[in-house]
């Protein structure tokens, strides 16, 4: 029902993003390199692999309408793959970081992207036509501690940050030159680069994934203390709400409709929220349900859950009655979650299919064309 | 049986808290440069560190659980209720710590206070399954709390061969008086 299509790549993975017509992945099997991937017939074929990182690959972004890769890496650099007569050719971006790069996202309008690092920095980096050249502009102002995670606001202005210090922060990104003003909206996103506008102090613990909903009215991040934290009206006074769940903490979000959120982590499983009418935010449920998997359609993913059969078992008989009750996971990913990835077409006010990847090296493909009955809700 | 049954609640309550503690993930040095080390041990950061837990059984019998963003530290204190368990024990102990590379998880020396620790990383967490290296530790702990149950067992051996002797001896005596 809701996986379409599981695969192991490697190890582990620790991100990966999509090709603009989702035909081919690009991932980072958790050391210096990136592989690019082609799906044909069922196989998956290695096409590329990019060797030029000498640290382990944090983040990857792959423009959906200039067709261009950003990856970013702990050996603080960052480059730019363009797609230029059959081979990937790099161009480096100085980013003036003294520290790990930790996250890398494309602007809505791709003229720009963000870069979270260790330095308590960010980078906003755009082209400079005249030099051929990505030049970055930092983000010095208030983080305390490393930037975990950024998300683009729909109108390529706002930014909004997750730091371990556990605060969740809303930037103005705006650049002359390279964004033009918009008369219609007389927001705070008119101000000049680099200026707060929110800081939210809702998580005791370190703030991990952070995304906008798809009109960017509601923000969504998560703690480490099983919190995600749900933010309407962002400006002046926000209106915040926190869910705490009863399960291990989360990684990562992702918005699937205005009323509707995937939060992926450490429990394995991906966690369904929903707002009501109301707009009360609140946990729904697990979406790979066991019952779920073993309904899977495709061979890859009945092959995956009797490899977790498997491995269960062997679990359980190394323990004893002092150590009983391990309990055996049996989902489609059996280690953390680290990363989530919407696979809908662009402009779509609804994400239908999406992708995780986690430390155990598969990619798992959900779609939710029939999950819509059951999880009841206004989708 | 009641010790049996306490020692049960000791482990489940260290399983229980390992299982909410051991969420790590990759995580680079802030303060230097191209550097990824466990934050538990280099505590540069406040703010990458968890409030330590600390489990008591007893005064004697004890566990501290030190969480940070990418590392976790777990220190064990074993009951010690002789000097020949003492002994025992930091001899055992010692044997471990100095074979610590083949136990991957197992920090070669203790942290202060404490008889064994281990030091888990986000590495750890990557290769291996995370319910098994639970279980590891757990394991780990019952077997510490058999071997002195073995060792007890030796000395009453140890008594019980002394008086038995002792009477052998005074019964050999007794035809020479």
């Amino acid at each position: 029902m809701a996986v379409v299509d599981v695969h192991r790549f490697a190890e582990s993975i620790t991100c990966h993003a999509w090709s603009p017509d989702h035909s081919m992945v690009a991932l980072c099997p958790n050391n210096n390199e990136v592989h690019i991937y082609k799906s044909s017939q069922d196989q998956w074929e290695r096409l590329h692999v990019l060797q030029k990182h000498d640290q382990i690959v944090s983040g990857i972004d792959w423009s959906s309408k200039s067709n261009k890769l950003v990856t970013v890496s702990h050996d603080r650099n960052s480059y730019v793959w363009s797609f230029e007569g059959g081979e990937w050719v790099p161009t480096l971006v100085i980013l003036r970081l003294n520290r790990a790069a930790l996250c890398v996202q494309w602007s809505p309008k791709e003229n720009k992207f963000a870069v979270g690092s260790g330095a308590k920095t960010v980078c906003i980096c755009y082209y400079e036509q005249e030099n051929n050249w990505w030049v970055s502009k930092l983000i010095r102002k208030r983080h305390e501690s490393s930037v975990t995670n950024v998300a683009w606001h729909p109108n390529n202005i706002l930014l909004a940050t997750t730091s371990t210090d556990g605060k969740c922060r809303v930037f103005s990104t705006f650049i002359k030159g390279v964004d033009t003003k918009d008369p219609k909206a007389g927001s705070p996103a008119e101000s000049k680069f680099g200026e707060p506008i929110l800081q939210l102090d809702l998580s005791y613990s370190w703030a991990f994934g952070v995304k906008w909903s798809p009109s960017g009215n509601t923000l969504a991040y998560v703690g480490h203390s099983s919190m995600i934290y749900f933010v309407d009206d962002v400006g002046p006074s926000p209106l915040a709400q926190s869910v705490a769940f009863r399960d291990l903490p989360l990684r990562d979000v992702l918005f699937i409709s205005e009323k509707m959120v995937i939060g992926v982590g450490y429990d394995s499983n991906p966690m369904v929220f929903a707002a009501d009418d109301t707009g009360i935010w609140s946990f729904i449920r697990y979406i790979g349900e066991k019952k779920a998997v073993s309904s899977g359609s495709s061979y890859s993913s009945q092959f995956s859950e009797a490899f977790g059969k498997f491995y269960g078992q062997s679990k359980s008989a190394t323990t004893n009655d002092a150590s009983e009750s391990s309990k055996s996971r049996g989902g489609v990913h059996d280690n953390c979650i680290n990363s989530i990835v919407s696979l809908s077409k662009s402009g779509s006010p609804k994400v239908m299919r999406f992708s995780t990847s986690g430390l155990d090296g598969k990619i798992a493909i959900w779609d939710l064309e029939n999950m819509e009955e059951e999880l009841g809700h206004q989708f | 049986m009641f010790q049996a049954s306490s020692l049960r609640l000791y482990l489940a309550c260290i399983k229980n808290t390992l299982e909410a503690a051991m969420c790590l993930q990759n995580f680079p040095c802030q303060e230097v440069e191209r550097h990824n080390k466990p934050e538990v041990e280099l505590k540069t950061s406040p703010e990458l560190l968890l409030n330590p837990v600390l489990i008591c059984r007893n005064e004697a019998e004890k566990c501290l659980i030190e969480t940070s963003v990418n590392s976790l530290r777990i220190s064990l204190k074993v009951k010690q209720a002789d000097e020949l368990e003492n002994i025992l024990t930091k001899k055992f102990l010692r044997f471990l710590s100095m074979r610590a590379e083949a136990f991957q998880v197992l920090r070669r020396k203790p942290v202060q206070g404490y008889d064994i620790s281990f030091l888990i990383t986000n590495y750890h967490c990557e290769e291996m399954q995370k319910q098994k290296l639970i279980d590891f530790i757990v394991q780990f702990m019952e077997a510490i709390w058999k071997v002195q149950d073995i060792e007890k067992e030796i000395s009453e051996l140890k008594i019980s061969v002394n008086t038995r002797g002792r009477l052998v001896a005074t019964e050999f005596l007794k035809q020479f008086m």
